[in-house]
């Protein structure tokens, strides 16, 4: 079995908001992350989702020591981070598209900074290779300021791969990468985990993209863990699929019918889609024989992580309202 | 601590001097045009005054001197202020270095900027108008050291603040250095101020220094004693900036580094 490279227990964040003078007294704090735990075992990809506002970025900045915690323990490689921050920040590294690296520094001078910050071995070599894996060989001398956001964020990615880490911690690595660079980037990411075994924490906006690359998926929703699953755990966990017809005869039979049933439906010419529980399916069908409901094309959309993540983040809204 | 993260710490602010006008215009342009407009001033005013002895010398020693004091306060709050600017907080601070490794580069970086500051100024001052600014002699060590840890104390001071609060204070790490300068003699006599700022003066480490290197360049004698003063108000005062930096620094923390960017 593979071992535990990063443990969460009961980490909680509380922001302070200041006195309050009406009151006199302390205002309550905004508790961010609420009472988390969780693990990350070697080699294994995890995906920290949620809606924003949810607490993914405190929590990665709380694993980086960039934001203090207000309670609980983080331990990598089995050591507390608290005391053993240099050792194990060695070993880990970090990437956000919302990082930049200094403006007026070029992008080898930049990576030649980092390579030194972690102490890497034959610095240059460890640059000229990632450069080339990231397609970025050709903006070395660049400054980097004058990198397109895109190129940017490949920069931070090989910042993040340069002390052969063995923990990454990824906010939002692919935003503002174009669609082809992005899945480069995926394809490195999983050839990464397969070769070196690195572990990854991934938050993203993308729910395909982490349904592709991460093992695990732990949704985050109000500073709490909401689920934590397999990608295909949680979508199965939705019991409602789409299911479209084109019909040929009964439309209004068909609308008569489902709202009956309570089905959900909405018809775009002869186009009917249905939302339907996917054990009902088969005995939904059966009845469109019988009340002479006849079309000549079927699909059924199994729900995908975004659909998990819409119904919840629906709900929020609705709270929210 | 690592000596190659506090290494990787002075390159990144090297590589950011190469590349940046501004820099090299602090660095040299505004001391020359100090020296250029106190010289001429002082020059003017010796042909004018004739009682008044060695007034070029005097106004001179004060100015190139005071850039040792300026250049390492100025290294620690911009230094700082360059990674809240790049938004490169948190890249630095989720790497194994920690906050007094970056404070010790810092530190190191002032020595060396002002090596090359002090060096051009002291050039300049002595072809332009003969000063030699060097005649203090072996004291010029202790002086410049007291100078150098004077202008740390307020670096940290200022930084401090600058963590805690973000750029939205920038001015402190230019202007928070001057609100010293009344106070430390630089070009007057602690005697001929007014009685309540000569008590405000005698708590500024730097008074002590600028009033002995006078002393020393008129009549060849150091008071010891103040020296001493000077040596250890400054110690005090240095290590409680620095204990209020890395205080300022997990204050930032509770925050979040990143809402620095």
């Amino acid at each position: 079995m593979s071992k535990t490279v990063l443990e969460v227990k009961n980490l909680t964040k509380e922001f302070s908001r200041g006195f309050s003078f009406k009151s006199f007294k302390r205002k309550k704090p905004v508790v961010a992350i609420d009472n988390i735990s969780f693990k990350v075992k070697q080699g294994e990809i995890v995906g920290l989702l949620g809606p924003n506002g949810a607490g993914k970025t405190t929590t990665i900045q709380m694993l980086l020591g960039t934001t203090s915690k207000t309670s609980g323990v983080i331990k990598y490689f089995g050591r507390e981070f608290n005391k053993y921050r240099t050792e194990s920040l060695q070993e880990v590294n970090y990437c956000s598209a919302y990082t930049k690296l200094p403006q007026s520094l070029t992008v080898y001078e930049n990576l030649m900074v980092y390579a030194k910050l972690y102490q890497v071995d034959n610095p240059k070599e460890r640059i000229k290779l990632l450069l080339e894996q990231f397609e970025m060989s050709d903006y070395a001398n660049r400054q980097a300021r004058d990198l397109s956001a895109g190129q940017a964020t490949r920069v931070i990615l090989v910042k993040a791969f340069i002390n052969f880490p063995k923990v990454l911690l990824l906010d939002e690595p692919t935003a503002s990468l174009d669609p082809d660079i992005a899945s480069n980037v995926r394809r490195f990411l999983l050839k990464q985990q397969e070769k070196y075994n690195v572990s990854m924490l991934f938050t993203s906006h993308n729910m395909t993209e982490v349904a592709q690359v991460c093992d695990r998926v732990i949704f985050l929703r109000k500073g709490k863990i909401f689920a934590e699953d397999t990608p295909m755990g949680l979508t199965q966990s939705i019991k409602h699929c789409s299911l479209r017809l084109m019909l040929g005869d009964g439309l209004k039979r068909l609308k008569v019918f489902a709202q009956g049933r309570n089905y959900k439906i909405e018809v775009n010419d002869r186009e009917a889609k249905i939302e339907i529980k996917e054990v009902d399916v088969a005995g939904f069908l059966n009845k469109l024989a019988e009340h002479n409901i006849s079309y000549s094309e079927i699909s059924i959309d199994k729900p995908s992580l975004e659909d998990y993540f819409l119904s919840f983040a629906k709900e929020d809204n609705k709270e929210g309202k | 601590m690592s000596k190659a993260r506090i290494l990787a710490v002075i390159w990144r602010h090297l590589y950011n001097f190469k590349h940046r006008a501004d820099r090299w215009v602090d660095a040299f342009y505004w001391p020359a045009v100090d020296i250029l407009l106190w010289g001429l001033t002082s020059v003017y005013i010796r042909d004018l005054a004739t009682d008044i002895p060695n007034i070029v010398t005097i106004l001179l020693t004060g100015l190139v001197y005071w850039q040792v004091v300026w250049r390492s306060n100025y290294e620690i709050g911009v230094n700082l202020l360059e990674e809240i600017w790049s938004d490169n907080v948190v890249n630095l601070f989720a790497s194994p270095l920690t906050v007094l490794e970056w404070m010790v580069a810092v530190n190191l970086l002032g020595i060396l900027k002002m090596v090359m500051t002090i060096g051009f100024a002291f050039s300049m001052v002595f072809f332009l108008y003969g000063v030699n600014v060097l005649q203090v002699g072996w004291l010029m060590i202790p002086f410049v050291v007291l100078l150098l840890m004077n202008g740390w104390w307020i670096g940290f001071l200022v930084a401090g603040f600058i963590i805690r609060f973000g750029s939205k204070i920038q001015t402190l790490a230019w202007s928070g250095v001057y609100l010293l300068a009344p106070f430390s003699a630089i070009y007057y006599p602690v005697s001929s101020l007014p009685e309540w700022v000569q008590k405000v003066a005698a708590w500024a480490p730097l008074s002590y220094v600028f009033e002995g290197m006078r002393s020393v360049l008129f009549t060849g004698v150091m008071d010891q004693a103040n020296l001493f003063k000077s040596g250890w108000l400054t110690g005090v005062y240095l290590m409680a900036s620095m204990v209020f930096f890395v205080i300022m620094f997990k204050q930032s923390k509770k925050v979040g580094l990143s809402s620095l960017e």
